[in-house]
């Protein structure tokens, strides 16, 4: 058991070690930026943005540090850059196996294929991990160093709370992944399904009678910034993620069951 | 019970029939060759009575495990050797890293044993690896778990023609050991050389099983002299003398018939240059299986199953 969890993941770890230095570099550039400028400047900022985009990335509050953090990195890196990299990464998985004719080899195993599925997607968990450990303490450090406050807790919730949507993230990515033939239409499909969803769930809030499309996006029911600001979250909206996920990776599992290879 | 039978295995595409109504029985301890030329449904064969592939109809069992019953195929594959006619691995990784990978899903008891005989450099990246090293390794892994039944999809293409000398004898020896080996080529030379028995695939359909020597005696030889125009016109004339075909100054043929009236007939002809050699695979058909390949066999076709 979770041999493949293991070699996977270790072909993993330097992609994901580069990854988390470079989004703890970006953190840290955004809060010594946020030190620089009058928080009153932001305020002006925010009004003269068009509400729509203001709901996009999050930056009705971005004359405080908790308003700041949560548009420039929960909604700007987390809920797009990291949402699309899972959904990207997954789907890339088994389509390249299969394209590469690894898969053959793999399918040689005395190992199911529903367990082999798993234990692929499982090796998710290495940056699902250390992303949110690293930069979710580099960011508190950072906070406290420029002599601003954050509450630890909401900063916790606001990662614990990225995991279930990350997870559904990279579970549209496998079933992209045992769907098609070929890695490079799974990623771009993935890249550009994540794009889209998000960016049609942030322009149809405002338009009534479209604005149930909002609900199929997983980027409605992860809303970073009200929970560093005063840690309000709808735990509904986690389960919704979670089942999600369960969902997806049911999915996935039976296409790649009955599929040929 | 045979380790490897197929019953009226079918699998079509589509657009191609891969295999149609194939039946065969490999026995324990033999070495099975599984030949046929490009694209006759060899690795069809293979990935399905691995279970990568649903078959259309028919059934095949290995190791007594039916491919349609996952579970039973697990188990059967800890007794499953299996290298593919391309090899993947993971380009970043060293042949090490590999294995260890392999050994860790399947054992590897024999590992060290191997990389005497078969050499691919393992501290190193797979992405630096010429095609016989990948091969090598791929020989290692399929081999390393001391499984009792070996398939294998034209194992010895890349492989230079010493370690091909080597990977013949290796697979005699594990022969020997009572392992059972079934492999696919498209290579007559290469299958006669270590093989017991031979199905012959063509279009998806197992057009012969034999075993090599008799096929080898009905193959013929392949003959292709200089010689007079006189010479020509009276050795085409010979008992056993088929598909002649005439070039600038000489002729070639495949010669079935008894070698002695050969030599004695070339013996009386003023002959510039001879070559006798085994006839190419395709040749083998056309005689063998109908002059245009394509009507009834000249034999019976015995299916064991």
């Amino acid at each position: 058991m979770l041999e493949t969890t293991r070699y996977e993941t270790s072909r993993r770890l330097r992609g994901t070690v580069i990854l988390t230095i470079g989004v703890s570099l970006y953190v840290s550039f955004i809060v010594w930026y946020f030190s620089l400028v009058d928080a009153s400047a932001y305020a002006q900022i925010a009004e003269s943005v068009p509400p729509a985009m203001r709901e996009a990335f999050g930056i009705q509050t971005i004359g405080t540090i908790e308003g700041w953090l949560g548009g420039q990195i929960y909604t700007f890196v987390w809920l797009v850059g990291l949402g699309i990299y899972f959904a990207y990464s997954a789907a890339g998985k088994v389509a390249s196996d299969i394209e590469n004719d690894r898969m053959d080899l793999l399918l040689s195993f005395p190992v199911s294929r529903s367990q082999l599925l798993l234990e692929k997607f499982a090796s998710m968990v290495l940056p699902l991990v250390l992303l949110n450990v690293v930069v979710g303490g580099v960011t508190y450090g950072l906070v406290v160093a420029i002599g601003e406050t954050v509450d630890p807790m909401h900063l916790v919730l606001a990662h614990l709370l990225s995991i279930p949507y990350l997870l559904v993230c990279a579970a549209i990515g496998t079933v992209l992944s045992v769907l098609v033939n070929r890695a490079a239409v799974a990623e771009r499909a993935a890249i550009g399904l994540m794009f889209v969803l998000w960016l049609v769930e942030s322009a149809v809030g405002a338009a009534e009678e479209f604005s149930w499309i909002q609900y199929i996006s997983p980027t409605h029911y992860y809303s970073p910034t009200p929970v560093l600001i005063d840690g309000t979250y709808e735990i509904m909206d986690a389960g919704i993620l979670l089942a999600g996920f369960l969902g997806l990776l049911i999915v996935s599992q039976v296409l790649f069951q009955r599929r040929d290879i | 019970m045979g380790v490897i039978e197929l019953d009226g295995l079918t699998k079509d595409y589509g657009d191609v029939l891969a295999n149609d109504d194939v039946s065969f029985t490999v026995e324990t301890g033999e070495i099975f060759g599984y030949l046929g030329p490009n694209g006759a449904g060899k690795t069809t064969t293979i990935r399905t009575l691995l279970g990568l592939l649903e078959p259309t109809s028919g059934t095949a069992t290995v190791l007594g495990a039916d491919v349609h019953d996952e579970d039973a195929l697990i188990d059967a594959k800890q007794r499953i050797g299996y290298l593919p006619a391309h090899l993947g691995f993971n380009e970043e990784v060293t042949g090490a890293d590999v294995l260890d990978y392999h050994a860790s899903v399947k054992s590897g008891d024999r590992r060290d044993e191997l990389l005497e005989i078969f050499t691919p450099p393992v501290e190193r990246p797979i992405r630096e690896y010429s095609s016989g090293n990948k091969r090598m390794l791929g020989i290692i892994q399929a081999f390393m778990h001391d499984p009792e039944l070996v398939i294998m999809d034209e194992p010895t293409s890349g492989l230079d023609p010493l370690k091909q000398e080597e990977f013949n004898e290796f697979a005699r020896d594990e022969c020997e050991r009572g392992k059972t080996l079934f492999f696919s080529s498209h290579v007559l030379s290469e299958v006669r050389r270590i093989c017991d028995r031979i199905g012959i695939l063509r279009d998806g359909k197992l057009v012969g099983l034999e075993d090599v020597e008799t096929l080898m005696e009905q193959g013929g030889k392949h003959v292709r002299l200089r010689t007079t125009d006189e010479a020509r016109t009276e050795l085409t004339a010979l008992d056993g003398v088929n598909d002649v075909q005439t070039f600038a100054d000489g002729i070639q043929f495949i010669y079935t018939g008894e070698y002695n009236t050969l030599l004695r007939e070339l013996a009386t002809h003023d002959v510039h240059e001879i070559d006798i050699s085994e006839p190419p695979l395709e040749d083998v058909f056309m005689h063998y299986y109908g002059v245009d390949g394509e009507g009834e066999p000249n034999q019976e076709v015995q299916s064991d199953a």
